[in-house]
């Protein structure tokens, strides 16, 4: 039905996608799998007209055609679910699903005929058996709710292609089956699905065919049942990167607390009652899901979050005033998990985002030392393998990865003692993932602590020494990293969280 | 995208360099358009000498409103604090208040005044739209009531007009202020510490606050040195004028920001720059003499220079989806 060929598409100087061929067929779930940064997203809004591509062409139903605008996608019938969701809080459900499409009028008035908009929208939501309240506000729904309101958005107009970016990142496992049933009866109905993932065991479970990325570029396009995960993977990655760093070494009980978490509780109870511990030389993994609280836990050690109740302890001295400056004075850094938010100013040059936390250090008074700025920052450059043409270069036009060592790069010049990593490598390639935990351990060397919050779980196992486990806001278990396999962890937590409510995500 | 797809070097295109430098282009366009057609009076030093004076309140006024846009806020209440400002000082002169006093009084005043603002800002969240579009209408009642709604120059002492209307080798005081404020400002804005911090917090405020840039006291202090530079320009008006109008400023506003647009166009694309600031005003106050000469009516150089605004930035938009 759709098929891209040989699509090229450049930011600034590099290529995000080269020689990107892609072919869906009618009624098939084809899944499109990739490491952070691998292209899919890029290629996902040239499908849906949010980008232009610069070389290659699109074919729908064996012609030519021209996806300049996402109206031109609309259309054709595709329709795209992002994983920023497309949708106006204040609006309830129905107004939702009418944004930009010809509402039903009263021919007299002219004015919406509430009436038959709520029946035809009803209609289809019962067709699809999509169990949604749309007398709600988005603001009030959960995310699997929000999904698939967007679902149901797109059916409203007459949809063939629907593309699915990363659905169940928000959604418990539960929540995630539900969405798998509406997937299979859509496809029943001879809908294709794109479907984009990072959970490959969803992806064995509901797609015909996967396609994988690598560095802008396909690798290839196998029938699910004639691979498995394993193959999947090393066709993802590469695999010569993946390695562990986890040295099974004792853990050394005498040295020094860098940190202390006694019952931290925010102001906003995203974080209930968090507890841990970070020593001298030692990685510590937090594994938890996207908004269980973990990203706010680090933000109220930092400073950029209201603690309401608790103790926070570092190097055995109990901390009562929380602000960034402040932190960063102590020896705290953190690398936040949306760098784009709240780790770089995208519009600035390398060397000016480098240098922020620091400027004191490259100043005289008022006076910028601009030579001794620029020898650090090229130090630096080098030191962490950045790609760029120069230091003066935006980071807006980087990659991925290399916007990640320029995070790294700012982190370390305010030479801390205690790194709060958040997702320290979403959205980054292979290569520069593994350069990145290579870098943190090397930090534990000199003694620094870290603290390494991801919801891959895999990767904790791969670098964490010892391990919490996060969930809804608290610190439920805490385990050293030996002996531990996936399936070790997963049936711990999962027992430990079996009693609570697991709808509430 | 590291190892498999190699990093293409590229010189700047002729697209590039004419978007960067449209504005500097299109401005030596006017003057030689106007040299062209206006030989004998627009093209001779004296004019030029004239215009250097004539942009200097303009100038000035929008160099504090760079500042203000390099932090992400508006200060809608630059025009209002223009006009309270000679009011101010008049008064505090005819008052009997020896001259500097009378400036310098003023001067702390309208920094305490654009420190309110800058507080209401930060402190309660308030968009700075809302706050200073308040606070214009706050000063602008002030103005009346200490002016009773009418222009003050009885009782004005001669000296109080010395700094506006002196020249120094026969180029008006005002023209040195003006370059003088220009230098200090662009090594304030683009050499210190203080210049980063702004211009950080304008790019992302969210990821200036995690980098450890204490965000309210340095948008405070834009905010009060807008008012200041904008209570300046209205002294340095009234000083000129020999007298003081209550609403003397308030056309400088929206001339201002314009300034600003315009220069965000050149140089540091996108970005709120001291020079691009200079020349924007520069070029809008070389129309408004150049059209004067050519006795085009008020009305229809209005127009011209709003089509001239409009333009520039609409090109520069098109020069930007281009590339992308």
């Amino acid at each position: 039905m759709l098929q891209a060929k040989q699509i090229a598409k450049k930011f600034g100087n590099h290529y995000a996608l080269l020689n990107c061929s892609l072919s869906i067929e009618a009624g098939e779930v084809h899944a499109l799998v990739g490491e952070n940064g691998a292209g899919k997203s890029t290629l996902i809004k040239i499908i849906t007209g949010v980008y232009g591509h610069d070389e290659g062409e699109i074919l729908w139903e064996n012609q030519v055609v021209h996806i300049a605008e996402p109206k031109d996608a609309k259309r054709l019938g595709i329709h795209a679910v992002y994983q920023d969701r497309h949708l106006i809080p204040f609006f309830t459900g129905y107004e939702n699903l009418y944004l930009g499409l010809e509402y039903p009028k009263n021919p007299l008035t002219q004015a919406i005929d509430w009436k038959s908009l709520r029946n035809q929208a009803e209609d289809l939501r019962q067709e699809l058996e999509i169990p949604l309240d749309l007398r709600k506000t988005v603001s009030e729904m959960s995310p699997p709710e929000k999904t698939m309101l967007e679902v149901l958005r797109a059916m409203m107009l007459d949809c063939r292609l629907l593309i699915l970016d990363e659905p169940t990142a928000s959604l418990t496992d539960q929540e995630s089956e539900r969405l798998f049933q509406l997937i299979e009866r859509l496809v029943k109905t001879g809908k294709s699905i794109l479907y984009v993932s990072h959970r490959l065991e969803e992806i064995f479970q509901i797609s015909d065919r996967i396609t994988v990325l690598r560095n802008g570029q396909v690798v290839r396009t196998e029938k699910t049942p004639e691979v498995n995960q394993e193959q999947i993977i090393q066709m993802m990655t590469d695999n010569q990167w993946k390695s562990s760093l986890v040295e099974n070494k004792e853990i050394d009980q005498s040295a020094t607390l860098a940190l202390e978490l006694e019952n931290l509780v925010t102001i906003d109870h995203s974080v209930k009652n968090a507890s841990l511990t970070v020593r001298e030389g030692e990685i510590v993994g937090v594994f938890g899901l996207a908004g269980s609280g973990r990203t706010q836990m680090l933000e109220a050690i930092y400073g950029l979050r209201e603690i309401e109740a608790g103790v926070v302890k570092l190097y055995g001295e109990t901390i009562q005033r929380f602000t960034p400056n402040l932190s960063l004075e102590r020896g705290l850094v953190l690398i936040s998990e949306d760098r784009r938010k709240h780790g770089l100013i995208m519009n600035m040059s390398i060397r000016e985002n480098m240098t922020l936390p620091v400027l004191k250090r490259f100043s005289k008074g008022l006076q910028l030392l601009s030579v001794k700025e620029k020898k650090a920052v090229s130090t630096w450059m080098d030191r962490l393998q950045v790609k760029a043409t120069h230091p003066e270069q935006a980071v807006e036009e980087l990659s991925g990865g290399n916007q990640q060592k320029v995070v790294f790069a700012k982190a370390l010049l305010t030479e801390p003692r205690l790194f709060l990593c958040d997702e320290p490598t979403q959205a980054v390639d292979v290569r520069t993932r593994s350069e990145i935990h290579q870098l943190l351990r090397k930090q534990t060397k000199q003694q620094k602590g870290v603290l390494y919050v991801s919801s891959d779980l895999q990767e904790i196992l791969d670098i964490a020494d010892r391990i919490y486990i996060f969930y809804q806001g608290s610190t439920i278990a805490e385990m050293e990293n030996k002996d531990l396999t996936l399936e070790k962890v997963l049936q711990i937590s999962f027992g430990q969280t079996q009693g609570g409510d697991r709808t509430n995500g | 995208m590291d190892n498999s797809l190699k990093l293409q070097k590229r010189t700047p295109s002729f697209l590039e360099i004419l978007r960067s430098y449209g504005t500097l282009i299109a401005g030596l366009l006017i003057v030689l358009c106007f040299c062209i057609l206006q030989p004998d009076t627009f093209a001779t030093l004296d004019n030029a000498i004239t215009v250097s004076r004539q942009i200097s309140f303009l100038v000035m006024i929008a160099l504090g409103a760079t500042l203000i846009m390099a932090v992400g806020e508006f200060d809608l209440s630059i025009g209002a604090m223009a006009s309270l400002g000679g009011i101010f000082a008049a008064q505090l002169a005819v008052a009997g208040y020896p001259i500097w006093a009378a400036y310098l009084i003023t001067l702390v005043v309208a920094f305490i005044i654009g420190f309110i603002n800058g507080w209401i800002v930060t402190r309660f969240r308030v968009l700075s739209f809302i706050t200073t579009l308040g606070m214009g209408t706050i000063l602008g009642g002030f103005t009346f009531w200490l002016s009773d709604g009418a222009t003050i120059f009885e009782g004005i002492p001669a000296s109080f007009r010395y700094i506006g209307q002196e020249k120094l080798f026969n180029l008006p005081f005002l023209s040195f202020i003006m370059l003088i404020l220009t230098l200090i400002f662009w090594y304030l804005m683009s050499q210190t510490t203080f210049g980063r911090k702004l211009y950080a917090i304008g790019g992302n405020e969210a990821a200036a606050r995690a980098s450890g840039i204490r965000i309210r006291l340095n948008k405070n202090m834009a905010f009060a040195l807008c008012a200041l530079l904008a209570s300046l320009t209205g002294i340095l008006m009234a000083s000129r004028l020999g007298s003081a109008q209550p609403t003397g400023g308030d056309g400088l506003f929206l001339p201002a920001y314009a300034a600003v647009f315009l220069g965000m166009t050149t140089f540091k694309e996108g970005i709120p720059n001291i020079w691009g600031t200079f020349l924007g005003a520069t070029i809008l106050g070389i129309l408004e003499n150049g059209l004067t000469i050519m006795e085009v009516p008020p009305f229809l150089q209005n127009v011209i220079t709003g089509l001239i605004v409009i333009a520039a930035v609409v090109l520069q938009k098109i020069g930007q989806s281009e590339s992308r």
